[in-house]
């Protein structure tokens, strides 16, 4: 994983800073002044000599640079950190409420399977799965804001009560989630069909149970093995929505940041928040690993032997 | 066919069963009839595709859903089987009928400790707390003969023998205490010598218990140990019916011939006879006797009409026309002859 970490930040600093343009490039700033600026910055010698710097400054120091043009002298690491809380939010939340009722949806899909039910499920399960989150958003923010205002058009950061705050992350929220809801409610869909017909859920049948107890007991835990697969993708899919829907409802965190300092050319920033998202993605598949283990007792027993 | 008495618990009449497939109406079961007695084994033998496992999901309920019961009855004391909805069913499985599968590798939840799979039908059928659910359950391992029942409680699936597995179907099959056992194939994914303690096993508990058994199999050899009655299926219907005696030392079917003379046994040094060709296809099946193509002793009415059941005896009968008055005089292969003579002593 720390590898992986390596990896991303050289990639992410060779290719951003590969890039042509002058970190300093501004006709009110004088060339001699450039110049001190890009010197103290090492700017001025090769650009191995800057990995070196770059490396070293994160290792050693955890300094990932100072922001010269979005929040010019003010150091990275700071801006990010204050961006982190509302994009973790939002990207945990959307998975929070994607996951059950994905699941949901899916159950109730496989058991009424090629029912009316079933159907309508799947035609939307499509729509939805096709439709990036960015066009939900703004789809929501026309309808659920502008023609029936149910909800406040843009997040409110400076709402007082978490209900307030929470009320004006829903629409974010819906727009991250209707794409992931859809995806795990297909998978599992799929899944579980197959699992219904195994053996073992007639056994379960022929116990005497009833054949919801039989889903529930026996067939949705067998079934989330092949879904924590799926929620690998949709997790860095959620993350990636995030990037431009934080923008749409103005959510201070780190999506927009990454946009205004692609534009502006703020390369350290937007290195730093490159690998702040990589470092974001990796703590997800881990944990998704680890909670194979805690579903499928053959993983977790089966490793020890 | 044989008498009804008091203490038949389970009666299947002229069971109809056919499946809905691309091609048409698929007739699985054609006409079933066969009754079991407190305390009796009663085994239906057949190929694959005969209809035995389909007669035996339609009496637990579990039949697929593209399949129709089209006609017949399944009394079981009083109640008509094949009229009972799904709701009715949880009151019969488990707790009145037990099954055990043919293939105890994938019967049994691959994540779900063995202990909370047995204690989960405690819990149903009995209502009893969790203490006493786990009591009862490792008695029941126990009882099946699973070494260690304390630490194989905790323990999936995938920690045990196929053999080990099949103990704990039937573990599960007999918690709800039961009084018929189904028992659909239980050896036949087994190693020869598994096979043979599990038998012993289920004859065992059988008598423990005093249960009524319903085996279905394909191997006749299996069955003449098990079995006090034997029904031999073929096409969705049953050919020949009596005591295992009757059916292992008087046959009367071609079919049962063919089958019996297919069998190997330590003596015979004569080539084993193989039935030629296949089972017929069930969307259409024959007009006369179902086995009449495979069949070198058909007669030309086998082809047309459909031979009745003839009686034998009181409790043996064949539906074939070789037993019919006027058919001409048939014996059956040597082979079987042979055998049939030297292990009755040529006293039959």
């Amino acid at each position: 994983m720390l590898l992986t970490l390596f990896l991303v930040m050289s990639l992410s600093f060779w290719i951003i800073r590969l890039m042509p343009k002058s970190i300093f490039e501004n006709p009110e700033v004088s060339p001699e002044i450039q110049r001190l600026l890009e010197a103290e910055m090492h700017l001025d010698k090769p650009m191995v000599v800057q990995y070196y710097y770059f490396l070293k400054g994160i290792v050693l120091h955890g300094d990932f640079g100072t922001s010269v043009k979005v929040r010019p002298g003010m150091d990275v690491f700071r801006i990010i950190s204050t961006r982190i809380p509302p994009t973790v939010m939002l990207n945990v939340l959307a998975l929070l409420v994607s996951m059950p009722l994905g699941f949901i949806l899916g159950t109730i899909a496989a058991l009424r399977r090629n029912k009316p039910t079933d159907v309508v499920m799947s035609f939307l399960i499509v729509l939805f799965i096709s439709i990036p989150s960015f066009v939900f958003a703004s789809a929501l923010q026309y309808f659920l804001t502008f023609k029936i205002p149910i909800f406040p058009t843009l997040y409110d950061s400076t709402a007082l009560t978490l209900g307030a705050k929470l009320n004006s992350l829903v629409l974010p929220i819906t727009a991250l989630a209707l794409g992931p809801i859809a995806t795990i409610a297909r998978y599992l869909r799929g899944e579980l069909i197959e699992t219904l017909s195994s053996e073992y859920l007639l056994l379960a049948r022929t116990k005497g149970l009833t054949r919801a107890q039989a889903t529930v007991r026996h067939a949705l835990r067998n079934s989330l093995v092949p879904i924590a697969n799926t929620i690998i993708p949709m997790i860095t899919g959620i993350i990636g929505g995030s990037l431009v829907v934080e923008r749409m409802y103005s959510i201070p965190g780190m999506g927009g940041q990454l946009v205004d300092s692609i534009l502006a050319g703020d390369h350290f920033l937007t290195v730093a928040l490159l690998i702040f998202y990589s470092a974001i993605s990796l703590i997800t598949i881990l944990i998704v690993d680890v909670s194979y283990g805690i579903i499928d007792p053959r993983i977790r027993i089966g490793g020890r032997q | 066919m044989p008498t009804d008495s008091n203490d038949t618990i389970l009666k299947v009449t002229d069971l109809t069963i056919s499946f809905k497939a691309y091609g048409g109406m698929v007739q699985a079961v054609r006409g079933v009839s066969f009754d079991l007695k407190r305390g009796e084994t009663v085994a239906i033998v057949g190929e694959s595709g005969s209809g035995k496992s389909v007669t035996i999901k339609a009496i637990m309920g579990i039949l697929p859903g593209n399949a129709v019961i089209e006609g017949g009855a399944i009394d079981y004391h009083g109640t008509d089987l094949t009229k009972l909805n799904e709701e009715g069913f949880h009151e019969i499985r488990g707790k009145r009928i037990g099954l055990i599968f043919q293939d105890p590798l994938s019967a049994l939840n691959p994540i779900m400790k063995i202990g909370k799979q047995i204690t989960e039908v405690l819990h149903l059928t009995k209502k009893l707390s969790t203490a006493d659910a786990k009591t009862q359950a490792i008695e029941l391992m126990r009882s099946v003969g699973i070494p260690e029942p304390e630490r194989r409680f905790n323990q999936y699936p995938f920690q045990f023998s196929g053999g080990m597995r099949q103990r704990i179907v039937i573990a599960i099959a007999l918690a709800g205490d039961p009084e018929i056992l189904i028992c659909d194939e239980p050896t036949t994914a087994l190693d020869v010598t598994v096979q043979a303690k599990i038998l012993d096993l289920i004859n065992q508990i059988k008598k423990e218990r005093n249960l009524s058994v319903i085996f279905i199999m394909h191997d006749l050899g299996v069955v003449a140990n098990m079995a006090q009655r034997v029904n031999v299926m073929y096409a969705g219907k049953i050919l020949e019916s009596g005591t295992a005696e009757d059916v292992f030392f008087r046959p009367a079917h071609p079919y049962t011939w063919a089958l019996l003379s297919s069998i190997p046994d330590m003596q015979t040094k004569e080539k084993l006879l193989a039935i030629p060709g296949t089972p017929p296809n069930m969307i259409h099946p024959p007009k006369g006797d179902a086995f009449a193509v495979r069949n070198k002793y058909a007669l030309k009415l086998d082809f047309e009409r459909e031979p009745p059941p003839i009686r034998i005896s009181d409790t043996h009968w064949a539906a074939t026309w070789l037993l019919h008055p006027k058919a001409p005089k048939v014996d059956m292969p040597e082979i079987l002859r042979h055998r049939i003579n030297r292990m009755t002593g040529g006293v039959v």
